[in-house]
């Protein structure tokens, strides 16, 4: 056999193992079953429109707190790594290295639920909710801000010291803008791996207007011993995270073809 | 030179070192440049010219010894070195134009923070400087839409709209195309003629000759020795030198 002949076999067998899978599943499988309880149309047209106003407003709620948190306190603990001054290097990396290597959800249990038996305080839920996911979102987005504002040619801030500009301000409006152009990708990255982590908020307790959609989704399916709720409350995060992950792809193409 | 015995120098260098780890880069340099003068420093690549250029304005840390910007001691621990630094214009070999603002933000963005000048008065000062670099129809443009010699154009337009006393210059030239060369010389030479000081690290010899009031051969971290163009560039007392120009051609 030539090697082109070899290849084609190769295709034609594979091609063969696909057909014989998908036989089999539409065969084998018990599609009514299937359908009842993770398609069932009527139990989904009654999550509307609760699953968009409630649950996933909650989501991006959440989300959005949490992100803008992280950014903000991502972005000092960025420049603290950055800093000349060893005390706040080494802080931040402990913070960095500590947050980073402790489950989120230890990180949720803290603040959610430990901090307020020990002192027997309770925050209103939103704040609990920015510093339970924020306090973790900050350490892995202050590593991505710290390669974007070194991924910045040294020529930047030599330029701008040069015409006068403290380090300060060199930094807010020449090195910082360019770093952010740079990380916008990697940084919607961590959008999605936020959104999907606001799932894990359910831990801190929730009322039926906190509700997030996988909370949500599960209660439904307590409810109705059925799957389907969680079918759609999965069309739902796909409807927002795929958009991002191709937004992603499109900026990095960009990227790699503006350099 | 005839200059006056009273006139303070608009740059003094004092013995001045400096070291990269064991590496020592420059080796008790003293120089000096006159108001309104241009001084070329010529030398083999890593003779330290970039480096003493980059001490002038404190860019880089000397080890040891002093700098004198207009008779104020930059290399004081005390001394205000933005204040001062916005008194240097510095352009660099690889322009160092900020990609993410327009030629005018270019301009105007530090006139605005340093000089604290309104944003009207600060953009008419940046449409008299592109006016003298010949871009007056670059204003809104991009600087990776601008070639390399208007890119080099526009970074010295914006280390003008500083008003600075001086200009140091790090290898104007080299990273640019040999046909967009001309066009960065004839504004360096423009500037010369206006009375501007300028310290010109170049490898131009045709341009020292022409412009430099004077020129400096540095090696190995010293200045071997300094005079009229003339002078050093065709009749060289030392060795060194002598080799170093047969180099260039
Ligand atoms: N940041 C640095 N760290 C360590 N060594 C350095 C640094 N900057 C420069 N040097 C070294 O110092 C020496 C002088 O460098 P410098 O750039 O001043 O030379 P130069 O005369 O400008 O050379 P060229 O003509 O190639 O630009 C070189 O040996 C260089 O490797
Ligand atoms: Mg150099």
């Amino acid at each position: 056999m030539t090697k082109r002949q070899k290849q084609r076999l190769v295709r034609g067998v594979l091609y063969l193992v696909l057909l014989a899978g998908v036989l089999a599943v539409g065969l084998l499988a018990d599609w009514e079953t299937t359908r009842r309880n993770f398609f069932n149309a009527q139990l989904a047209r009654e999550m509307f429109p609760d699953v968009l106003t409630i649950a996933a407003r909650n989501t991006l709620l959440y989300t959005f707190l949490a992100f803008s948190f992280g950014l903000v306190f991502g972005l000092v603990l960025a420049l603290m790594r950055l800093s000349s001054i060893k005390p706040y290097r080494w802080l931040a990396t402990i913070y960095i290295e500590t947050f980073r290597g402790l489950p989120a959800l230890l990180t949720i249990f803290l603040v959610g639920i430990g901090i307020p038996i020990a002192f027997g305080t309770r925050w209103p839920t939103l704040v609990t909710i920015t510093l339970g996911l924020g306090i973790v979102a900050a350490a892995y987005m202050a590593e991505t801000i710290r390669a974007g504002i070194e991924g910045v040619p040294k020529g930047q801030m030599e330029a701008a010291r040069s015409l006068g500009m403290t380090y300060t301000w060199a930094m807010i409006s020449i090195v910082i803008p360019q770093g952010f152009r740079i990380i916008i990708p990697p940084l919607t990255n961590e959008l999605v791996l936020l959104i999907k982590d606001t799932s894990l908020l359910f831990v801190i307790g929730t009322t039926p207007a906190t509700k997030e959609l996988l909370k949500f989704g599960r209660d439904l399916l307590n409810t109705h011993a059925n799957a389907t709720p969680l079918i759609v409350v999965g069309a739902v995060y796909l409807a927002i995270t795929v958009p991002l992950t191709q937004l992603v792809r499109i900026l990095e193409r960009r990227n790699a073809r503006s350099r | 030179m005839a200059t006056p015995a009273n006139e303070v120098p608009a740059i003094e260098v004092r013995n001045l070192h400096k070291s990269f780890g064991d590496l020592e880069v420059l080796k008790g340099i003293d120089f000096s440049v006159m108001p309104g003068e241009v001084v070329c420093v010529i030398g083999p690549s890593g003779s330290g010219k970039s480096t003493l250029l980059r001490c002038v304005n404190r860019l880089e840390e000397s080890s040891s010894g002093q700098v004198l910007i207009e008779g104020d001691d930059i290399t004081h621990p005390d001394a205000d070195v933005d204040a001062l630094r916005s008194r240097i214009g510095m352009v660099f070999q690889a322009f160092n134009l900020f990609p993410h603002l327009s030629v005018l933000r270019n301009l105007t963005i530090a006139q605005q923070r340093v000089r604290r000048r309104r944003r009207a008065e600060a953009r008419d000062v940046a449409e008299r400087t592109l006016e003298r670099v010949g871009l007056s129809d670059k204003i809104d443009a991009y600087p990776s839409h601008l070639s390399g010699g208007q890119q080099q154009r526009v970074a010295i337009a914006r280390a003008l709209s500083m008003e600075p006393d001086m200009m140091l210059f790090d290898e104007p030239t080299s990273a640019l195309d040999p046909e967009l060369v001309g066009e960065v010389l004839a504004v360096m030479r423009d500037l010369a003629r206006e009375g501007m000081t300028m310290m010109v690290v170049t490898h131009e010899m045709g341009f020292a000759k022409e412009v430099g009031d004077r020129v400096v051969f540095m090696d190995d971290g010293a200045v071997v020795e300094e005079g009229p163009p003339q002078q050093i560039l065709t009749d060289p007392q030392h060795e060194r030198t002598r080799r170093f120009l047969q180099m260039v051609g």
